[in-house]
């Protein structure tokens, strides 16, 4: 299968020659293992749409006994999660219908007898995961293709202990660093920051790419590095023009993987942030209303919360697949 | 794959590491400076927070009490070790870990088999199974309370339950409670199993089946001496990955039960959590189970990894 | 070395100033108040933006899910941290927050202003005193709360209902005045109509609401959490803490499928789809029911705690009081006093039960204004002369958990006995506070 590559080759892998062989095996077998499958995709996804409809539900009828399947879309959901609202008395109510200066938004949360009193943190939230969770992930990631070539390539005293030192940071449970890692950021003035966030996620999703990559580069024959250096490269080009581009797939798996990790973090951003650098996660399921739980406002923001990472993984979804074979099934 | 060609070339790599160019970097350089950024913010974030934790292990100290931890010896992982409520949280975690391992391996292979022929739409429908483990688990954890209500949820009507007054009660039932658990822990991983088992499938050279045609083997056969022993390793390292995780698993939990009703969902991470937050502050103490926990993590990782070089060695 | 020089030159800043205290406060242009994430929170917000437009100091209310608000103040208490310079903590946080010094002493403050004279006395004693009878204060009674009842008034006025209820149990369907009507009641709605419930209660086993609910009844019955002298056994599980006990899992039994680990949103679901004729909760959750947002609105009604067999009457407490971060700096701990003394003020205490915070100033809740101002805040006032709150010395973290936890275990997973269950609490508690010294074995 490496045969057919060049070690200038950038073009795709031609990876599995299996698609024009379908032909062989019985096209029935394979239309209903298609079926089964889209079958069985609708019935994991129910949850997600049952999130989705909530999303457009109103108050009463998320809450409604039996649940509704069938309801009056409403995007009140939406707008609750971007603003901020105040209650109105029975006077004010009357007094706000008789305006009519007042937006969509404003009329939508008149009917519960509220007005916007301005934006809610939520938008400021999301893009703090944005900040943090992009950051967080390109750095692993650069972090890690480094990493893993050092390790892949060179002859590093101690190697073996130093990598199982970086996989064994995924072992010790979450819960019990907290801790320690908040009383150090206090000290080190990181409590509550971008930069400090950037740095948690990045060590933590470095154990993982590390060794995803390197599985990866160890795939790579080293006669293509060997021919350039041959060819008057220095190993930092070497590196650059070829090694970078036959690793683009387990790049974009470690990508995706890290990405999710950094997006839907929970534990440590509860703990370590407070107003400045707070991510999305912590605020959404525990969205408050002044009574009962506000479903239709919690999953608006799951389903804004989760478009970017499916449309990301959508984008790299072959890689994704590629990626983890190459990093995975690597022989000793 | 490419093994034979690796060991020319790390012979030939290894000439031109001791022969560094003039006028460029020299490999010792690169090396360094490559492996540098990894190991320095890997020790920065990780190797305070574990000596001081193992440190703490051995002390009766509360993060929040204004006193300097007392050392205590090994009496926090005594009393861990001698204490039947922490036997009952490892049953827990073990029955739990055990039986959403399984399931997710045996639905996330069959997933992978449904989907490892192309089909028009297969990369749209691979990316939607995949949309579960995209989610926050915090999020998962709330919205499949809100499925699991026997009164506002449609969890039971989907099963075909449709008086309120009868239909399972799953976060509240004792016998029910685990299994809600492995339900949404199973629902959620499954892809990923699914994930690493599709990209092990695609890996099988086509030429193993067309051999195995001509020679009349059945499907049975080819299944399991061609397509199961390729798919291993890759198995192998999804079910490694998940146990770890069901072992650390707190967020699901957390979000579903809290351990409850009673204890009878009281993981071990759970276990941790109110021994390290939740008004006890037992830092002492927890940093103790947190080590019994890593050790026995390292064990079944141990186990695993060997199981998967004789899988790979086969 | 440098830390006596910057105090040497505070020294000095000081003395070239003139004078100390207000001179320094206007240094402080923002304030911190840290709070759990609920409506109050938002009202105090608000106040909070009266405030900066009267003194240009910004306050900022920052909000924490109720479920992590404790684990966040703790870890914070722990790293001595100055995030905050005000919180909005829970009664039983007290004596923590006293003991381990993380609260400022508030006592010649509040006396040499009056303010303690202001509030009511059961507030002062549980959000505020600590050791209790001390006469020493660490708070200012902020929010007032304690257990409620709402109830649907249609379906207790059908004279239907009232017919068959008067037949099948003897005396004629009310507001329950004791506990054992109110389980004659639950019973009796539940199943009564398509998918109707009797009560709805708390059962969420992960931080106090379980116990809290069970509270009610409890302290009710004559039993109490330890005697004069903290002794656990015997009291916790005395024959009148076990007829509680079974009482709410009796309770339990007629709530509406799925409230299995129910807190306040929980409650207020139940009543607004119909499942619940009667719910518990916090009055700080009833302007929710006092809204479109509940359909039976015109039909909801009010009741306080029922009576227990002796006639004792108690409400479990909520509530919080404002309390000083003990380390933040001198100029920070003026300007936030200044801000307290502000905020009892009458006409802010006002404002703020307009806003719908639950004022403590006996004033604003003695006038008809407020009485009138929400069909609950009667029962709120009647409320507030009965409450009773669990432990407040610093070991409540440690007793707590077991506590929610075997009564989780007993109410909803129904395991074993009240009897055992209370046995098994009171051992663990027991050996809780010999290991923490607070009694000896």
């Amino acid at each position: 299968m490496m045969a057919n590559q060049t070690y200038q080759a950038q073009s795709p892998v031609n990876f599995s020659t299996r698609v024009d062989k379908v032909g062989r095996r019985p096209m029935i077998a394979s239309a209903i293992k298609g079926i089964v499958a889209i079958i069985i995709a609708f019935i994991m996804l129910i949850p997600v749409i049952w999130m989705g409809m909530t999303a457009f539900k109103s108050l009463s009828d998320a809450v409604s006994v039996p649940p509704k399947v069938f309801f009056t879309p409403t995007v009140e959901g939406f707008v609750n999660l971007f603003t901020q609202q105040r209650q109105l008395t029975d006077a004010e109510v009357a007094q706000y219908q008789e305006r009519t200066d007042l937006n969509w938004a404003e009329q939508l949360v008149l009917q519960r007898q509220k007005t916007i009193i301005g934006q809610s943190q939520f938008a400021g939230q999301l893009l703090n995961s944005l900040i943090i969770a992009g950051a967080s992930t390109i750095f692993s990631v650069i972090f890690a293709v480094l990493s893993a070539y050092a390790f892949s390539r060179f002859e590093i005293p101690g190697k073996d202990d130093l990598l199982f030192f970086i996989l064994s940071q995924r072992m010790l449970p979450a819960v019990v660093v907290t801790v320690p890692i908040f009383l150090m950021y206090r000290q080190l003035g990181l409590y509550d920051t971008h930069i400090g966030m950037i740095f948690l996620y990045t060590s933590f999703n470095l154990s993982f790419a590390v060794w995803l990559l390197k599985g990866f580069i160890d795939e790579i024959p080293k006669e293509y590095e060997e021919a350039a250096l041959v060819d008057g490269y220095t190993r930092l080009q070497a590196f650059r023009k070829v090694v970078l581009p036959q690793a683009v797939t387990g790049i974009a798996a470690t990508t995706v993987f890290s990405l999710i990790f950094s997006w839907n973090e929970y534990a440590f951003a509860l703990m370590l942030t407070s107003d400045r650098a707070r991510t999305a996660p912590p605020s959404i399921p525990l969205i408050l209303g002044t009574g009962g739980i506000e479903w239709s406002t919690i999953a608006a923001g799951s389903m804004l919360f989760l478009i970017p990472v499916v449309i990301v993984t959508f984008i790299l979804r072959k890689h994704l697949l590629r990626g983890v074979t190459f990093g995975a099934i690597r022989k000793g | 794959m490419a093994q034979t060609s690796t060991d020319i070339t790390s012979l030939q790599s290894s000439q031109a590491t001791r022969q560094p160019r003039q006028r460029q970097m020299s490999d010792l350089r690169i090396m360094q400076l490559f492996i540098l950024p990894t190991v320095i913010l890997l020790i920065l974030m990780n190797i305070f927070p574990l000596i001081y934790s193992l440190y703490l292990s051995f002390t009766n100290y509360s993060v929040i009490a204004d006193k300097a931890p007392e050392w205590i010896g090994i009496q926090n992982y005594t009393t861990i070790l001698s204490d039947q409520r922490f036997w009952a949280n490892f049953a827990t975690t073990g029955r739990y870990a055990l039986i959403s391992v399984i399931l997710q391996t045996l639905i996330g292979f069959g997933l992978a088999l449904l989907l490892r022929n192309k089909f028009k739409g297969s990369g749209l429908v691979t990316t939607l199974i995949l949309v579960p483990m995209m989610l926050s688990p915090i999020v998962v954890a709330t919205f499949w309370k809100l499925m699991f209500n026997p009164s506002l949820g449609i969890f039971n009507y989907l099963l075909g339950y449709t008086d309120i007054n009868t239909s399972p009660l799953w976060l509240g039932d004792p016998n029910l409670a685990l299994w809600a658990i492995v339900i949404v822990d199973v629902w959620m991983w499954s892809p990923f199993v699914m994930l690493l088992c599709l990209a092990g499938l695609s890996a099988i050279p086509e030429y193993l089946y067309e051999a195995a045609a001509i020679d009349r083997a059945s499907a049975w056969f080819q299944f399991r001496r061609i397509t199961l022993p390729q798919v291993m390793p890759l198995l192998l390292i999804a079910v490694l990955f998940r146990t770890i995780e069901a072992f650390k698993q707190f967020d699901l939990v957390m979000g579903l039960t809290s351990g409850g009703p009673g204890d009878v969902t009281e993981t071990v991470s759970i276990r941790l959590y109110k021994l390290a937050f939740q008004g006890q502050y037992d830092t002492g103490m927890s940093s103790a189970l947190a080590y019994i926990i890593l050790i026995i993590i390292i064990a079944v990782s141990n186990l695993y990894i060997r199981s998967l070089n004789k899988a790979r060695g086969a | 070395m440098l830390k006596k020089f910057a105090l040497l030159l505070m020294v000095a800043l000081l003395m070239v100033m003139g004078v100390g205290g207000s001179v320094v406060a206007q240094d402080v242009t923002e304030l911190t108040i840290w709070w759990a994430q609920w409506a109050p929170a938002d009202f105090l917000q608000q106040v909070g933006n009266d405030y900066e437009a009267a003194t240009g100091i910004k306050v900022t209310v920052v909000q924490t899910p109720w479920g992590d608000f404790y684990n966040r103040v703790g870890t914070e208490w722990a790293a001595k941290g100055t995030s905050y310079d005000l919180i909005v903590g829970d009664s039983q946080w007290v004596g923590q927050g006293v003991t381990q010094g993380h609260y400022v002493d508030l006592t010649d403050f509040m006396v040499s202003n009056g303010i303690d004279k202001t509030v009511t006395p059961a507030t002062l004693q549980y959000y505020g005193e600590y050791p209790p009878g001390s006469g020493k204060y660490y708070a200012y009674p902020t929010e007032g709360d304690a257990n409620g009842w709402a109830y649907r008034k249609d379906l207790f006025e059908d004279e239907t209902n009232k017919a068959d209820f008067e037949a099948a149990y003897g005396y004629a369907l009310d507001i329950p005045q004791t506990w054992e009507q109110l389980r004659d009641i639950a019973e009796f709605f539940t199943g009564r109509q398509e998918g109707l419930y009797g009560v709805a209660v708390y059962t969420q086993d992960d931080y106090d609401a379980i116990t809290m609910g069970f509270e009610n009844i409890f302290f009710s019955y004559g039993a109490d959490w330890y005697d004069a002298d903290y002794n656990v056994l015997g009291v916790v599980n005395s024959p009148e803490a076990v007829a509680a006990l079974e009482l709410y899992r009796e309770l339990y039994q007629f709530a509406p499928p799925g409230t299995n680990d129910a807190f306040f949103q929980e409650m207020n679901d139940a009543f607004t789809n119909g499942q619940a004729a009667m719910i518990m909760n916090y009055f700080a959750f009833f302007p929710a029911l006092d809204s479109d947002a509940n359909p039976y609105r015109d039909a909801t009604g009010y009741f306080v705690m029922p009576t227990g067999p002796g006639g004792e009457r108690f409400a479990a407490l909520g509530g919080q009081g404002i309390s000083l971060n003990s380390y933040i700096d001198d100029a920070r701990k003026q300007a936030s006093l200044d801000f307290i003394l502000w905020f009892a003020q009458e006409d802010t205490q006002r404002r703020w039960a307009e806003l719908g915070g639950y004022t403590c100033n006996i004033n604003v809740l003695e006038s008809e204004e407020f009485l009138n101002q929400t069909p609950y805040n009667r029962a709120f006032a009647e409320t507030m002369t009965f409450v009773k709150d669990f432990w407040n010395i610093p070991e409540f973290g440690q007793l707590l958990e077991p506590t929610q936890r075997y009564l989780s275990s007993y109410i909803v997973a129904g395991q074993g006995t009240a009897q055992e269950a209370l046995d098994a609490l009171a051992e663990e508690q027991d050996a809780i506070l010999v290991e923490t010294g607070v009694i000896q074995p």
